[in-house]
């Protein structure tokens, strides 16, 4: 079939509006958010309904032409992105973005995979819900992405990973054919677990078309706190107390070094340090419930068990100093220390990502190795670790030394995340914790893992997509 | 269907040849040779089904574990893994025609490592699960997962068949508890997935594949459990309520009400405590209401009570009070002490045993979205009435996870042979309607070999292709527990 001919098919599939021809209005689709990949693309096509993305597949197999599904298009691996070959094309989820039905009473909620999850927490809130998926990207982020890709964010530790909230799902198969897994089940013991394969595939092994979201109860109290510790293992041992001082209520826990609290002081305006002093590390803490403080109530609230928590923890010297957000705008500005890491980052100057995790009880011992492998492979670095102590993950990155143009530091990335990585597989971790696979680390990942664990997942992706159509080159090579 | 057609499953001997090789591996105490030393492991603890094989392997390591699956690979020889052997399927008995091995795990019982700060435990697939539940309170922590069997059945069956129980609302499935495994493989490969990690996105979850799969991918050896904190104040409440929707309300409402501490909410019946008031000794009535529809609540916290403070039982008064205004709880008493609180478990728990005292009767394992209980509750009543109406429902409970074991007993002086007559009808009728809520055939029990032919008559082709797919990729020799779950 020549591309004119298949182009018509396309265009005869989902009309006009939903193909992207015109190489200036594919640019969004074929460069990342981070502007580290520019591919090209035989054609970007938006279906309007999963039997017109199946209908794009079966055009697709028939062709020989391979697709990138493509959801907000916010990943850090370049899941989403096509190849510079031209010959593959993206198939944006983008219009497809229907809340289809909210069930409050059963707690869930069926949507179509190219909802930005923003608009799925709000349509959650709007009926005394919670949907917890919480990440920076949230705005512009779609649950289709989120659920291939096993979104994170900063409720992990509480609600699970992406796949913990989702209880059934629909896929369109490399096929074409249409596999219905919408089932609003939390207990289904009827053959393999394929839910929980699509979710993380990153698009390998078929598209998801839609899902059904588990629900939780709105959240009605919250407590945040911003807490000076006396190192990492205090951090560990700190949250692990608190579990059961807030009545396993403790919704995030994210730790930050001194380092990328100054480049966030730097260069976001507005951003003041809480604390009066000068500390090596501090824990951004929260707890919320669903049961709204009583007035008069005794004791009542978690704002008063969370003050409790904190002033023991003092007395025993985990914590060296501590506020209590006694607004929401303080709790928001709270938050704002830790959310502005990143976009502090990128002013200060070069730096290189590290999404990593460790069991949570190895994590002090790892940040120490971590540190000194740093200094010691680039004297002059500076490295800024942050993330999800509770969920044993951090974002472990790297700044350049002061002054350096990204060029001659990136000179060094490879070896410095070399170095980041053996520890990390040494300490039994992961080298991608929340981020996933994609293009970016499809070789650290064929040489970090064992060679039947990679012989395993091409089995897998071979009985699945046995001409490697879907989102080939990403993940795992065949 | 009770379903006739056995699946073709690999038919190589255990030649002497082979035989002496296993015997090298594991050593005399790792092989059963006798038949009635075999017995126990080829039958299932219902002593329903029977089975054969030509000896039964135990290893005592990952390692001997890998060593028997490469040589049975090697000889095309079927394998059946056993832990605890209590599933209710046959998952873990051999067909008749099995000429292949059970490999029982048993013999690998060791707790590894127990880590309390980050909350997970290490452990081999042969751990009792009582022994784990234990291990962890001695050490001031919680491993959720219980269920009728936790005396027999082992950790290594439980990830295998994604067990529930009575803690799912809260804590979630087996597969819920779980970080890392270790996994041989059908060709004799050792996975080791073991990572102690909460976040790791590194590829396909092989995992979550392992998981339910019944055995037939692999063989876990070995489990990172995740850990909780211990619950430290605990409330038991035993509601009369209206009805099965009244039921699903509260349920909604409790969450909010107990700051998301609900651990435990079983529906019950009338029929189904009296059957257990009659047949097991020493239950007590918790309330002599005269109402068709009662509810077990129990809300946990791991924060110790406060002096002064509100503890849970205050939060549950205060809840009830306002139910019983609603409409919803027509009466309530909450468990003073722990021995009324067990009086409450023991009702709940003993049905099954109940159940078999009272006579013959049906049981369908079966789960819709929560919201839809009442609703089906109603029809699938109907659906048995209208072909047997004397039979005598007492559907019962996990109402929170959408599932239920919706349970008949034969009509009063009903023998077991009659009522055979009429279950493959009532049970395509209450199957058909499960399908029609889109709701699922097995919550909590597997497939096994009991309902390999259910299976495959309610699920799409695509689902079975693409599970055979599967199958066929990671056991391309079809040695792994054959012909359960799937006929390839």
């Amino acid at each position: 079939m020549s591309d004119a001919a298949f182009l018509d098919r396309l265009a005869a599939i989902v009309g006009a509006r939903g193909l992207v021809s015109d190489p200036a209005d594919q640019r969004g689709y074929v460069t990342d958010w981070r502007d580290n990949y520019l591919g090209t693309a035989l054609a970007v096509v938006r279906p309007g309904s999963t039997e017109e993305v199946a209908a794009v597949v079966r055009a697709c197999a028939d062709a020989g032409v391979a697709i990138v599904p493509q959801g907000g298009n916010t990943g850090l691996v370049g899941g989403g992105m096509p190849h510079e070959t031209g010959r593959e094309i993206v198939l944006s989820l983008q219009r497809m973005n229907r809340v289809l039905e909210v069930d409050p009473l059963g707690y869930s909620m069926t949507v179509e995979a190219g909802c930005v999850l923003r608009t799925i927490q709000e349509t959650a809130a709007a009926h005394d819900r919670l949907f917890p998926l919480s990440l920076a990207a949230e705005g512009s982020c779609t649950i289709g992405g989120n659920l291939s890709t096993n979104a994170g964010g900063v409720q992990v530790l509480h609600y699970g990973n992406a796949r913990a909230l989702v209880l059934g799902l629909e896929v369109v198969l490399p096929s074409g054919e249409i596999w219905n897994g919408l089932r609003a089940l939390k207990k289904d013991n009827t053959g393999y677990d394929l839910r929980d394969l699509y979710v993380g595939a990153e698009g390998t092994l078929g598209i998801v078309t839609r899902a059904v979201l588990r629900l939780w109860p709105a959240p009605r109290d919250r407590a945040v706190a911003w807490i000076a510790v006396a190192s990492p293992a205090a951090a560990v041992e700190l949250l692990s107390d608190a579990h059961a001082a807030s009545e396993d209520n403790v919704t995030s826990c994210e730790l930050m070094g001194r380092q990328g609290i100054d480049l966030v002081l730097r260069h976001i305006p507005g951003a003041a340090d809480p604390l009066a002093g000068r500390h090596d590390w501090y824990v951004l803490m929260e707890w919320s419930s669903s049961r709204a403080p009583r007035p008069g109530a005794n004791g009542s609230g978690l704002a008063p068990a969370m003050e409790a928590h904190l002033g023991a923890a003092m007395e025993t010297g985990l914590v060296l100093d501590a506020a209590i957000a006694s607004s929401d705008g303080q709790a928001k500005a709270l938050w704002a220390l830790r959310e502005n890491h990143s976009e502090a980052q990128k002013r200060e100057g070069p730096s290189i990502k590290h999404d990593i995790s460790v069991a949570v009880s190895r994590l002090p011992a790892f940040i120490e190795r971590g540190l000194a492998a740093m200094h010691e492979t680039l004297p002059g670095c500076r490295p800024v670790p942050f993330g999800h102590v509770g969920d044993g993950n951090l974002h472990f990155n790297c700044q350049s030394p002061e002054g350096w143009d990204k060029p001659r530091f990136m000179a060094h990335a490879e070896r410095i995340s070399g170095a980041i990585y053996d520890l990390v597989v040494d300490a039994g971790g992961s080298i991608s914790a929340e981020h996933g696979i994609g293009r970016l680390k499809i070789d650290e990942l064929a040489h970090y893992r064992s060679r039947t664990e990679l012989d395993v997942m091409r089995a897998i992706k071979r009985a699945l997509d046995p001409a490697n159509r879907m989102n080939p080159g990403k993940v795992v090579r065949v | 269907m009770p379903d006739t057609a056995i699946p073709t499953i690999p038919t190589e001997p255990v030649t002497p040849a082979l035989l002496a090789k296993l015997r090298e591996v594991v050593g005399d105490k790792g092989l059963i040779l006798d038949d009635a030393a075999k017995d126990p492991f080829v039958t299932d603890w219902r002593g329903s089904l029977k089975g054969h094989a030509a000896v039964v392997v135990r290893p005592g390591t990952t390692e001997e574990v890998a060593a028997v699956v490469r040589l049975c690979h090697e000889a095309g020889v079927a394998i059946v893994p056993q832990a605890g052997n209590t599933g209710l399927m046959g998952g873990a008995t051999p067909y008749a025609t099995h000429t292949g091995i059970v490999l029982s795990v048993q013999r690998m019982n060791r707790v590894l490592a127990v880590d309390p700060v980050g909350y997970s435990m290490t452990v081999e697939a042969g751990c009792v699960l009582q022994t784990l539940q234990e291990t962890a309170a001695a050490h001031d922590r919680f491993f959720p997962l219980s269920l009728g069997a936790q005396g027999s059945c082992m950790i290594g069956g439980n990830l295998s068949t994604n067990a529930g129980g009575v803690q799912v609302l809260r804590y979630g499935n087996a597969r819920n508890l779980v970080m890392g495994l270790e996994v041989v493989l059908p060709n004799g490969e050792i996975w080791n997935g073991l990572r102690a990690l909460k976040k790791d996105n590194t590829g396909y979850d092989l995992k979550h594949l392992f998981m339910g799969a019944e055995g037939t991918l692999g063989i876990i050896t070995k489990a990172v459990l995740k850990l909780w904190p211990a619950p430290k104040d605990v409330c038991t409440a035993w509601l009369a309520v209206r009805d099965p929707q009244a039921a699903v309300e509260i349920l909604s409402e409790a969450h909010a009400a107990s700051e998301d501490n609900v651990g435990s909410c079983e529906l019950m019946s009338r029929a189904g405590t009296d059957m257990v008031l009659r047949h097991i000794p020493g239950t007590q009535d918790p309330l002599k209401a005269e109402t068709d529809w009662f509810l077990l609540l129990e809300w946990s916290s791991s924060r110790p009570r406060a002096d002064g403070a509100e503890g849970m039982s205050e939060k549950m008064e205060q809840f009830l009070a306002d139910q019983m205004e609603a409409g919803r709880v027509l009466d309530a008493t909450i468990a003073q002490n722990a021995a009324q609180a067990r009086n409450m478990w023991t009702i709940r728990e003993s049905v099954a045993p109940a159940s078999r005292a009272e006579g013959p009767g049906l049981s369908y394992d079966m789960s819709v979205a929560t919201s839809r209980i009442p609703e089906f509750v109603t029809k699938g009543i109907a659906a048995a009435k209208e072909i047997l109406p004397s039979i005598r429902p007492y559907p019962l409970g996990h109402i929170g996870d959408g599932n239920l074991h919706f349970s008949f007993m034969a009509p009063v002086g009903m023998d077991r042979q009659t009522l055979h007559q009429y279950s493959p009808a009532i049970t395509r009728a209450i199957n058909d309607l499960i399908r029609d809520f889109s709701g699922s055939i097995s919550a909590e029990h597997g497939i096994g070999s009991d309902k390999v032919g259910e299976l495959e008559h309610y699920r799409s082709r695509i689902e079975l292709d693409t599970m055979r797919s599967i199958k066929r990729a990671l056991d391309p020799r079809n040695i792994m527990n054959p012909g359960k779950v799937l006929r390839v």
